[in-house]
């Protein structure tokens, strides 16, 4: 059974075969801001999901004029075909995807696999950094219908909508308040949002290629858990980035056709006086 | 209370550094980090790797004849900004006497500027091994 929605995937030949593809541009995000400049793909460009993407002050992304600043200085047009990778099994490259998603391009799309698969199959690494002529862009509003806040989320909850937690199991029971050594993602209280079930974000993809799971396997992972295409849907993690994992899937793979992606995720929610939680 | 004269000279050195030179540098250390020594296997591989999304380090501490420190890493290499760090903790510690290294500040390397070229959350890694360093001191005062 193909997925939903293929053309939100490319392979690594794809890109191989795309390189020089004016219309084309191919965005490395990553959590190890290193691997980039150690060698990317030929052409690439790096988006780091934080310096970048985030807001310099706020807890909050950059803003929809920041946005189209970044589009336009990485030679981004509106109509461009942005295919983005990373490591750790594109987590954040799918974060930066549904952040273009929110300000409104259209053309996103991810390289199954990501850096591991492409590495594996000793595919070429660049250290050059390349420069684009600059473009306009135009960002559109925010479209809030992917993002989840957490007025929205405690209505979900307690409305027993579904809600899906993909942190690991100890972040979900409160026996992990944060990840070792992450102080500052921390929480002062553990245990997850009531109503939320536990789908470790890992579940949807393979371990050996970094490559999505098929749709037939991920129909059980998450149906098995009763989260459905027939009604809403929000993800949640830490700090938002493996559910955007998590997004990608529910929403271009299976098709559902209403996923939110909460990015204040338990960092707010654990910090959050008077909010109910489940242990 | 002073650093380690290498550890010392290697925070000098980063602070005067432009963005890029630091990234150059920080490659460089990822790069030189040395292989886990053969005679470490077996106890490598009755650890627990953490689970989900944090790097696995892997770190091992020896006393040297003089009461120096040698510190070995295992970090995988999709993982270079932690290498990096770990190696200019090994280059800048290694040698030192346990009390030494332990007397080394949580935020030593705030004057070395990293945030412009790597964010601010990625040095909670340098915290993390550095308190996992002086942990595994602590343990060799013991012996």
């Amino acid at each position: 059974m193909p997925y939903a929605h293929p053309e939100y995937l490319v392979d690594t030949e794809w890109v191989a075969n795309h390189l020089t593809d004016a219309n084309v541009r191919i965005i490395e995000s990553d959590e190890d801001p290193l691997l980039y400049p150690m060698g990317h793909i030929a052409g690439a460009v790096q988006v780091d999901w934080f310096s970048t993407l985030q807001h310099p002050v706020r807890r909050d992304f950059v803003s929809k004029e920041q946005f189209a600043e970044m589009c336009a200085k990485l030679g981004i047009a509106n109509d461009t075909t942005v295919v983005f990778y990373g490591d750790k099994s594109n987590w954040f490259a799918c974060y930066a995807l549904w952040l273009f998603e929110y300000y409104g391009h259209k053309n996103v799309k991810i390289m199954n696999g990501g850096r591991a698969k492409w590495e594996q199959e000793k595919r070429p690494l660049v250290r050059e950094t390349p420069s684009y002529a600059r473009t306009t862009y135009s960002a559109k509003d925010a479209d809030k219908s992917i993002r989840a806040f957490r007025d929205e989320v405690l209505a979900h909850s307690n409305a027993k909508k579904a809600l899906v937690d993909v942190r690991s199991p100890k972040e979900y029971s409160g026996e992990m308040l944060h990840m070792p050594n992450y102080p500052q993602e921390g929480a002062t209280r553990g245990g997850h949002i009531p109503a939320a079930v536990s789908i470790p974000w890992s579940q949807a993809v393979n371990e050996a290629d970094a490559t999505f799971k098929t749709t037939e396997e991920l129909v059980a992972i998450y149906e098995g858990k009763n989260i459905k295409a027939d009604g809403d849907v929000i993800a949640y993690c830490r700090i938002g980035e493996r559910s955007s994992l998590t997004w990608f899937v529910l929403k271009y793979l299976l098709g559902y056709p209403n996923v939110k992606n909460y990015d204040g995720s338990w960092t707010e929610w654990g910090n959050l006086v008077d909010a109910p939680i489940e242990k | 209370m002073s650093l380690p004269t290498k550890l010392q000279e290697i925070v000098d050195d980063f602070a005067g550094m432009s963005r890029e030179e630091k990234i150059e540098t920080l490659i460089g250390y990822a790069e030189s980090l040395p292989a886990l020594p053969e005679r470490f296997a077996e106890e490598r591989a009755k650890m627990e790797p953490i689970p989900e999304c944090m790097t696995p380090v892997f770190l091992f501490g020896e006393k040297q004849d003089d009461g120096g420190v040698t510190f070995h890493f295992d970090i995988p290499p999709q993982s270079p900004t932690v290498q990096g760090l770990a190696c200019i903790l090994a280059s800048g510690l290694n040698g030192s006497k346990p009390e030494e290294i332990l007397a080394v500040p949580a935020d030593f390397f705030a004057p070395m500027n990293l945030e412009e070229a790597i964010s601010g959350q990625r040095l909670n890694g340098f915290r993390g091994v550095l308190a996992h360093m002086k942990q595994t001191a602590v343990n060799l005062i013991e012996k």
